[in-house]
């Protein structure tokens, strides 16, 4: 009897296939890549997922992660070394691609930070974006149906943690749905897009001229009218980041908006860190703990 | 009871006589022989005499009789109604009376032969055996055969010859009895059997069916009454098991009271004839001197006697010599000489006195020590002096001691005489004692007190015992409830003596709390602690009440008052020995602000930085305190070592660990020091209520903002000691700490 409900969703899981592109062993869980065809996005795309050992027996929380800028799902499950904290607090890591892919659209890959590798989490309105480039309701609904539907996940218990670009990602969706997640933090977020550069060159191009439509994925913007359940946000940041001081990622006006609206922020500035992986991989089991603490409690 | 006995006997008989051979044929015979038996039965009411010698018979003729008639009732039973079950019950049961009548008639013959009656049996028996024979010849001989041999069987019986013999001696009493039986034994078998003799003839037809019912339930009852006296037979022999043990007992006692006696004797006399035989040595002694010098006396009289005659002998010849000399001249010439000598020796009075008497002298014998011996024998000497008994377990309190003594002779005691003293003092105290114990109340606790005992009779006093020491049990300890500390598995409690001397131990009681009802019950006891402080461990989350009792060898002191320990959270205590003199601790003892008024600074406080230690119980494990702060107060919290530098900030050293409050133009600004090492941390939200987490076994302090569970910052150290709880106030401003708080579950992970 237990399996019916199971049987009934099959044509759901039929119409959301999934097709495994690697799985290799790790701590006792498994490093698995998968592909499917998004509706969201209107192309293929892959998604790296870590199913930790307890999932072969429990449901399992799910803590999404945001890459940043020019990352697929690669970068993070091959250099951040997640898996071991991941798999002693039994969490299912998810972590996607960063934008579509192949959708053959004019200028998607003339440059680094925009169009492919740079969807920005957000859903685009400006032509030719608009068709595919609909990160932000990918992460937020196709995904986490997608990754519900397919694996011993608790819905209930789902977080969200970025870096860069993936940390303005997790940022914006923390703030934007809240309780949706039970926690989030990033690494060296891009705090307030609609300030630095980047921002203001994918917003543009994604959402157009109207700066006051920027702001629905601006961070900073989002935290000055954040009013729902409380948010434990933990942020690290290298001190010695090049981008830091480029200004692209202004953790301060964040930090700014975050005491002015009591939102508790711990923010850490690492003496002598950048804004590399090898950054990411120092204080990725900090950040574990941080959402297991919610995740698990 | 007669009918029972009657019925028992049935019981017995046919016990006896399961298996018997010749119970087909039975009836026949006993049918035939109740007549004769009826006969005489008639023929013996008559006749006391011979009515003694057969009681046995009195009693099985009735069911004799009932016998031929269930019988009979039996047999028509069988015929009217033969599917009836109980049908062949009474079949049985009248075959099992009717073996009974055989024994009956057996017995009868034994106690005619243990009467010695020969002649009766002569005259009575030919006219049953006549009846015997003529009515069954071919059975008599069989039968009788079998009821001779078991005739003996009987006779060795000693019930049964016991109930012969006492039957011979007896009376009316006997008679009615048996007349009784014989009238129940008809409404006996009534309800046992369902058939009175005198309704027999009415028992046919539906009277049967109501007999058959009764039958088993007759049965039961009697069983039951057959229980109740085998259950008394059985207290009986108890009874008299217990009397024959103490019976021995009693010779036991009686023959070493007498044993006892017996040497006391053989000492007393022994030395009473001793003393006797001395006496006669002496006496024959003396007799033989005395006789010795009166001998002696004579014999020298005797010899003065004879020289005196001698002299005289020769004088008288002298003189006659003299008388016949002729030559005037020379008789006159030595008859002056003569003259003379004569006159001399004459002038000598001849002691013809005897010097001594014969006889000899009164002598007065002295039988007083005799006398003194023999009485002796049964008076009583004074007693040997008593041996006090070491001290025992439990006879010392606080104020009294319970003295104990004995003798190690038989002596007779009117009473005792019980000094004593302390040790140190030389004031002593006398009492006078019946026991052979004595509780002695008003006395110092902890304390040595020296006895000693004399044990007193008619005759007079004994000599004192060895002087014992023994020790009152010390006062209780005060256990001091503002040091306590404590954590979820551990308590550290300390406390004072209640005696100046030392004492040589303590002893922690510890009892756990159950539903808020009074814990009563000691669910532990530490012994053997040497010290004023121990270190208990406890289960977390409950409550314990914990007394401390003091131990010296006299005992234990009366609990002292409890404490009362909750292991939810840890309990520590500021340490005000720290603390800077401008801190000021409020009367809760958990808050404190810096007062405004400067004192002279001693070492062990911090006198740069206005800080304060707590006492933290020394014990590994996870402690977990709150401090609340206002928005604007500057402070450091955090732990350091006992030692750390008393003239150092807390955190800029590495002997503490701490986070820092501080308010620059711009923010407030938190800094998390250890040897004076920040990381950079921004929180948004300023902590009002900070929890810090001691994790001795994960090697981490952590901080964090308790209000909303929001980690701060931890500090990854291996403490290398215990350290404590510090605080320190860099404006003024109100820090309240707050202890006993369960480790928050959200505090396991940063």
């Amino acid at each position: 009897m237990r399996w019916l409900p199971l049987c009934s969703a099959a044509p759901c899981v039929k119409a959301m296939a999934l097709k495994q592109v690697s799985s290799n062993r790790c701590f006792e869980g498994f490093q698995k890549v998968f592909e499917h065809d998004s509706a969201e996005l209107k192309c293929k795309m892959k998604f790296g997922i870590y199913l930790p050992p307890k999932a072969e027996t429990a449901k399992c929380p799910v803590l999404y992660w945001l890459s940043g800028l020019t990352c697929t799902e690669q970068n993070f499950i091959t250099k951040a070394g997640f898996q071991q904290g991941a798999a002693e607090h039994g969490l299912i890591v998810v972590a996607p691609d960063t934008s579509p892919r192949g959708c053959n659209i004019e200028g998607e890959d003339e440059s680094w930070d925009f169009g492919t590798g740079a969807g920005f989490y957000v859903d685009a309105t400006e032509e030719p974006w608009k068709t595919n480039y609909r990160m932000y309701s990918y992460i937020k609904d196709e995904l986490p149906k997608l990754i519900n539907a397919n694996f011993p996940t608790d819905p209930e218990r789902m977080s969200i943690f970025g870096h860069s670009m993936g940390g303005h990602g997790a940022l914006i969706l923390a703030l934007k749905n809240p309780g949706k997640y039970k926690s989030v933090s990033a690494f060296a977020p891009i705090c307030n897009p609609i300030q630095c550069q980047w921002g203001k060159k994918a917003l543009g191009g994604y959402l157009g001229s109207d700066v006051s439509k920027w702001e629905a994925y601006d961070a900073t913007q989002l935290v000055k009218s954040y009013a729902g359940s409380p948010l434990d946000i933990l942020i690290d940041q290298g001190k010695d980041d090049q981008f830091l001081s480029a200004g692209q990622l202004l953790p301060d006006n964040f930090i700014a908006a975050c005491t002015e609206q009591k939102v508790p922020v711990v923010f850490r500035l690492q003496q002598g860190y950048d804004h590399s992986y090898f950054f990411i991989a120092t204080f990725i089991n900090d950040h574990i703990k941080h959402h297991a603490k919610y995740l698990n409690a | 009871m007669s009918s029972r006995s009657g019925s028992r006997r049935g019981y017995e008989t046919s016990d006896q006589l399961t298996g018997h051979s010749a119970a087909p044929a039975v009836p026949e015979s006993s049918e035939i022989e109740a007549g004769g038996l009826i006969f005489y039965h008639m023929d013996l009411y008559g006749s006391k005499e011979r009515f003694d010698i057969f009681p046995e018979e009195l009693s099985g003729q009735g069911e004799r009789s009932l016998g031929d008639t269930r019988r009979e009732s039996a047999l028509s039973s069988e015929k009217i109604q033969h599917s009836q079950e109980a049908g062949y019950d009474l079949e049985k049961e009248v075959a099992e009376l009717a073996k009974m009548y055989g024994l009956d008639e057996d017995r009868e013959k034994e106690l005619e032969l243990l009467g010695g009656h020969p002649e009766m049996v002569e005259s009575r028996w030919p006219s049953a055996r006549t009846e015997k024979q003529r009515g069954l010849p071919g059975e008599t001989s069989q039968d009788e055969d079998e009821s001779k041999a078991r005739a003996e069987d009987n006779a060795e019986s000693p019930m049964r010859s016991g109930e012969g013999l006492s039957s011979s001696g007896i009376s009316d009493e006997w008679n009615s009895q048996a007349v009784s039986e014989e009238e129940e034994s008809g409404d006996v078998f009534c309800s046992t059997c369902k058939i009175p003799i005198r309704a027999f003839d009415k028992l046919f037809g539906e009277h049967k069916d109501h007999e058959v019912t009764k039958l088993p339930n007759a049965m039961e009852s009697e069983k039951e009454e057959i229980h109740k006296n085998m259950c008394k037979l059985e207290e009986q022999i108890a009874q008299m098991e217990n009397f024959a043990s103490h019976l021995e007992e009693i010779f036991i006692t009686v023959e070493e009271n007498f044993g006892r006696q017996e040497e006391n004797f053989e000492v007393h006399y022994n030395d009473a004839v001793q003393v006797l035989a001395q006496k006669y040595e002496e006496q024959l002694e003396a007799l033989g001197e005395e006789k010795r010098q009166k001998l002696e006396a004579l014999y020298g009289q005797l010899v003065s006697c004879g020289e005196h005659l001698d002299t005289c002998k020769e004088l008288t010849d002298r003189t006659q010599e003299l008388y016949l000399e002729n030559d005037k001249a020379n008789f006159m010439k030595a008859a002056i000489t003569m003259v003379d000598r004569l006159e001399e020796f004459l002038k000598k009075e001849v002691d013809l006195e005897l010097s001594t008497v014969p006889d000899f002298e009164e002598r007065v014998i002295d039988v007083s020590e005799v006398e003194q011996l023999m009485n002796s024998i049964n008076i009583i000497p004074a007693p040997c002096a008593p041996v006090i008994n070491p001290q025992a377990p439990s006879a010392a309190t606080g104020t009294s001691l319970r003295v104990c003594w004995s003798l190690f002779s038989d002596d007779t005691v009117e009473c005792y005489q019980l000094c004593y003293k302390t040790v140190s003092n030389e004031r002593q105290h006398t009492l006078k004692v019946k026991e052979t114990y004595c509780t002695i109340t008003n006395l110092l606790p902890n304390t040595q007190y020296e006895f000693w005992v004399s044990a007193l009779n008619a005759t007079g006093i004994s000599p004192p015992s060895e002087r014992t020491v023994y020790v009152t049990a010390p006062s209780p300890p005060t256990i001091n409830s503002k040091k306590i500390r404590s954590c979820e598995n551990a308590a550290l409690v300390c406390w004072e003596s209640g005696d100046i001397n030392p004492v040589d131990s303590y002893t922690v009681e510890l009892s756990k709390l159950a539903d808020e009802e009074n814990g009563d019950t000691i669910t532990e006891s530490i012994v053997g602690i040497p010290n004023c402080e121990v270190l208990i461990h406890l289960q977390p989350t409950q409550s314990y009440h914990i007394c401390v009792r003091a131990l010296n060898l006299g005992g234990s002191s009366e609990r002292s008052d409890p404490v009362l320990i909750h292991t939810t959270g840890t309990y520590f205590c500021l340490n005000e020995d720290t603390a800077h003199p401008l801190l000021a601790i409020l009367d809760d003892g958990f808050t404190i602000h810096p007062e405004s008024v400067p004192e002279y600074t001693t070492p062990s406080v911090f006198h740069r930085c206005i800080g304060i230690l707590g006492s933290l119980i020394p014990f590994p494990g996870k402690h977990y305190w709150e401090v609340e702060v206002e928005e604007d107060t500057e402070y450091r919290i955090g732990v350091a070592f006992e030692n750390t530098p008393r003239h150092g900030y807390l955190g800029t050293n590495n002997s503490s660990w701490c986070m820092r409050h501080i308010i620059t133009p711009s923010r407030h600004k938190y800094e998390f020091l250890h040897s004076g090492m920040t990381p950079d941390i921004r929180i948004t939200l300023p902590p009002r209520r900070i929890g810090i987490l001691l994790d001795y076994e994960n090697c981490r302090l952590s901080f964090f903002n308790a209000d909303i569970a929001q980690h701060l910052y931890t500090f990854n150290s291996h403490f290398q000691h215990y350290v404590h709880p510090c605080f320190a106030l860099e404006t003024p401003g109100i820090l309240r700490i707050r202890t006993g708080i369960a480790v928050p579950p959200w505090t396991a992970l940063p």
